[in-house]
C-alpha cells in the first residue's frame, strides 16, 4: 500500500543547528540572548503545562545530530515501508509564540533553510513544510514567496495556537501567498504560550493530559473562522490541513455551523454554500491521534459524517508519545488506500503519483 | 382544484407584519407587499414553528466581498423561532430553495380578502 505520513517530525538534538543559517542581530540574539532553557533550546514563549515525561518516545534517543535521521529511518520509514514522509519540524512552529515578529520570522527562515539544506537531500521519501510566523502575516507571506517554489516543499505550516482565529482578515496575506504558490496552509497542534494566550477557553486547565485532550478546541475556532470569513471564496483553490487536532469532533461542529448559518447567513453575505460544503472541499484532517472508543462503530459513524473517506489523511506523529502505528490504525477497510496515501496526493500536488496510479 | 375562502378584510393586513388567520383549519399568514397581497402557511418546514409571526424585513444580498448590501426590504419573513429567512412571494427558504412553506393565491373583492386553497 502506498503510504504518505503527513506528520513526521524531523527532530534536532540542539537548535544550535540553526546558527549557520542566521546572521546579524538575530544571530546575536539567538547565540547570546535569553532563551527558554539551556543553550540549544529554541526560543519560544512556553506554555503553562509541562509534559510529565517529555514528548519523544523513550526508545528514540539520538546522541549526534545525524542519529535523528538514522533512527527515524530504522524505526519508522523502513520499518513501516513509508513511501512519503511530510516533514513537519518540531520546535520551529513555536516561533508563533514570540512577541517580536521580526525575530520569529528570522528563526523560521533559518529553520526553512536548514530543512532544505540538511533534511530534504537525505532521503527521497522526504518532502518539506516551510514554517512561518503568522504574527506578522506580511513577513510570513514574503517567506512563502521566497521558498514556496522549491520543488520539494509541499505546504506552509503554523502552530494551531494563535493570537486570533485564522480566518481573521489580518491573516489573509498568508492565504494570498499560499494560493499564489499553490501550497496548502497547515496548522499543527502547538504554540500554546507567549502571545498565543488563549489556547483553552475559560482559562488554563490544570494537568497536561487533561489539556492535551481538549486542545482541539482551538482548531474548532480556526475551522469556523476560516469558513465564516470567506477565505475559500477569496481563494477557491486553497486547502487547509489540520494536523494532530483530533477528528471525531468535526461533525458536531459542522452541524452547529450549518444550523446557525441557515438562520443568520445575512451576517456573512459573501458565503455561497453551507459551512459543511466548504469543509468538504477545503479541509483535510490528519488522523493522529485517532480517537479510540470502546466501540469502533461509534468512531466510524463520526468519520462517515465528516466524509472521512475523502477528508482524512494518515499521520504517524513520529516520534511523539502519542504515535499512531501504521498497522493499528482503525479506519474502515474500504477507505484505507485513500486515507493512507491517495487523499494526500490531491492535497500535496507536487508529490509524484505512485507508478500504479500514474499508469491509470 | 382550489377553492376560494374568505380570510379577512384587506385593510386588516398591516404593512410590516403578517395578518394571521385560520382558513379551513389551516394557520395562514397574509402579507401586504408593494405588488399586492401574499399568503403563506404559518408552519415552518424546519420545526413547525409559527413562521409568519416572525419579523418582515430585508436581508443582505450575496456579495463577493465584505460589503453589506441590504436588499429586498419588506420581502422576507424570518421564522419566529429559528430565524430562517423565507421569500414571502414564493415561500422558499433563502439558503435552500428546495425547502419551502406552502403559498396560496390571494384575491381581493371589494374590501374582502380571499385565499385560494
Amino acid at each position: 500500500m502506498f503510504i504518505v505520513d503527513c506528520d513526521c517530525h524531523n527532530y534536532w538534538c540542539s537548535a544550535t543547528v540553526l546558527e549557520p543559517y542566521m546572521e546579524g542581530l538575530f544571530k546575536d540574539m539567538f547565540v547570546r540572548g535569553e532563551r527558554t532553557g539551556p543553550r540549544g533550546a529554541f526560543p519560544h514563549g512556553h506554555r503553562p503545562w509541562f509534559h510529565p515525561e517529555g514528548f519523544a518516545r523513550h526508545d528514540v534517543n539520538p546522541v549526534e545530530e545525524d542519529d535523528n535521521y538514522l533512527i527515524m529511518k530504522a524505526k519508522h520509514l523502513d520499518k513501516y515501508d513509508i513511501d512519503v514522509a511530510i516533514l513537519t519540524g518540531d520546535e520551529p512552529i513555536e516561533a508563533s509564540t514570540l512577541a517580536n515578529p521580526y525575530y520569529a520570522n528570522a528563526l523560521c527562515k533559518a529553520y526553512n533553510d536548514y530543512l532544505i539544506d540538511y533534511w530534504l537531500p537525505k532521503d527521497d521519501r522526504f518532502w518539506g513544510s516551510i514554517v512561518v510566523a503568522p504574527q506578522d502575516p506580511h513577513l510570513a507571506a514574503a517567506e512563502i514567496r521566497r521558498l514556496g517554489g522549491h520543488p520539494r516543499i509541499v505546504q506552509v505550516l503554523v502552530s494551531h495556537g494563535a493570537a486570533r482565529p485564522y480566518g481573521d482578515p489580518f491573516y489573509h496575506p498568508i492565504y494570498e501567498a499560499c494560493a499564489e504558490m499553490g501550497l496548502p496552509f497547515a496548522m499543527h497542534l502547538g504554540g500554546q504560550g507567549g502571545i498565543n494566550s488563549t489556547p483553552i477557553g475559560a482559562g488554563p486547565s490544570t494537568f497536561f493530559w487533561e489539556t492535551h485532550a481538549i486542545l482541539p478546541q482551538t482548531a474548532m475556532t480556526h475551522m469556523a473562522s476560516l469558513i465564516a470569513n470567506g477565505v475559500f471564496e477569496k481563494w477557491p483553490s486553497l486547502k487547509v490541513v489540520v494536523i494532530e487536532c483530533g477528528v471525531a469532533w468535526v461533525p458536531s461542529v459542522l452541524w452547529r455551523l450549518d444550523a446557525n448559518y441557515k438562520a443568520l447567513r445575512k451576517e456573512t453575505p459573501w458565503l455561497k454554500r453551507l459551512p459543511s460544503e466548504y469543509f468538504k472541499d477545503h479541509f483535510r484532517f490528519s488522523t493522529q491521534p485517532l480517537e479510540q472508543p470502546e466501540n469502533i462503530q461509534h468512531l466510524w459513524a463520526a468519520l462517515e459524517a465528516m466524509d472521512g473517506e475523502n477528508t482524512l489523511m494518515f499521520a504517524s506523529d513520529y516520534p511523539h508519545w502519542d504515535y499512531d502505528d501504521v498497522n493499528k490504525l482503525h479506519v474502515p477497510p474500504a477507505w484505507r488506500e485513500k486515507i493512507f496515501g491517495l487523499n494526500a496526493l490531491d492535497v500535496y500536488t507536487r508529490l509524484p503519483r505512485p507508478a500504479a496510479q500514474a499508469a491509470e | 382544484m382550489t377553492t376560494k375562502h374568505f380570510a379577512c378584510k384587506a385593510d386588516e393586513v398591516p404593512q410590516d407584519a403578517a395578518k394571521i388567520v385560520t382558513v379551513s383549519n389551516m394557520p395562514i399568514g397574509v402579507f401586504r407587499l408593494e405588488d399586492g397581497f401574499h399568503a403563506l402557511l404559518n408552519i415552518c418546514p424546519h420545526k413547525g414553528a409559527a413562521l409568519c409571526e416572525g419579523p418582515v424585513c430585508g436581508t443582505t444580498r450575496q456579495t463577493d466581498s465584505t460589503e453589506f448590501v441590504y436588499d429586498r426590504a419588506g420581502e422576507i419573513v424570518r421564522c419566529a423561532w429559528h430565524g430562517w429567512e423565507f421569500d414571502i412571494r414564493s415561500g422558499e427558504f433563502l439558503v435552500d430553495p428546495s425547502v419551502k412553506t406552502r403559498r396560496f393565491d390571494v384575491s381581493v373583492e371589494g374590501s374582502d380578502l380571499y385565499v385560494h386553497i
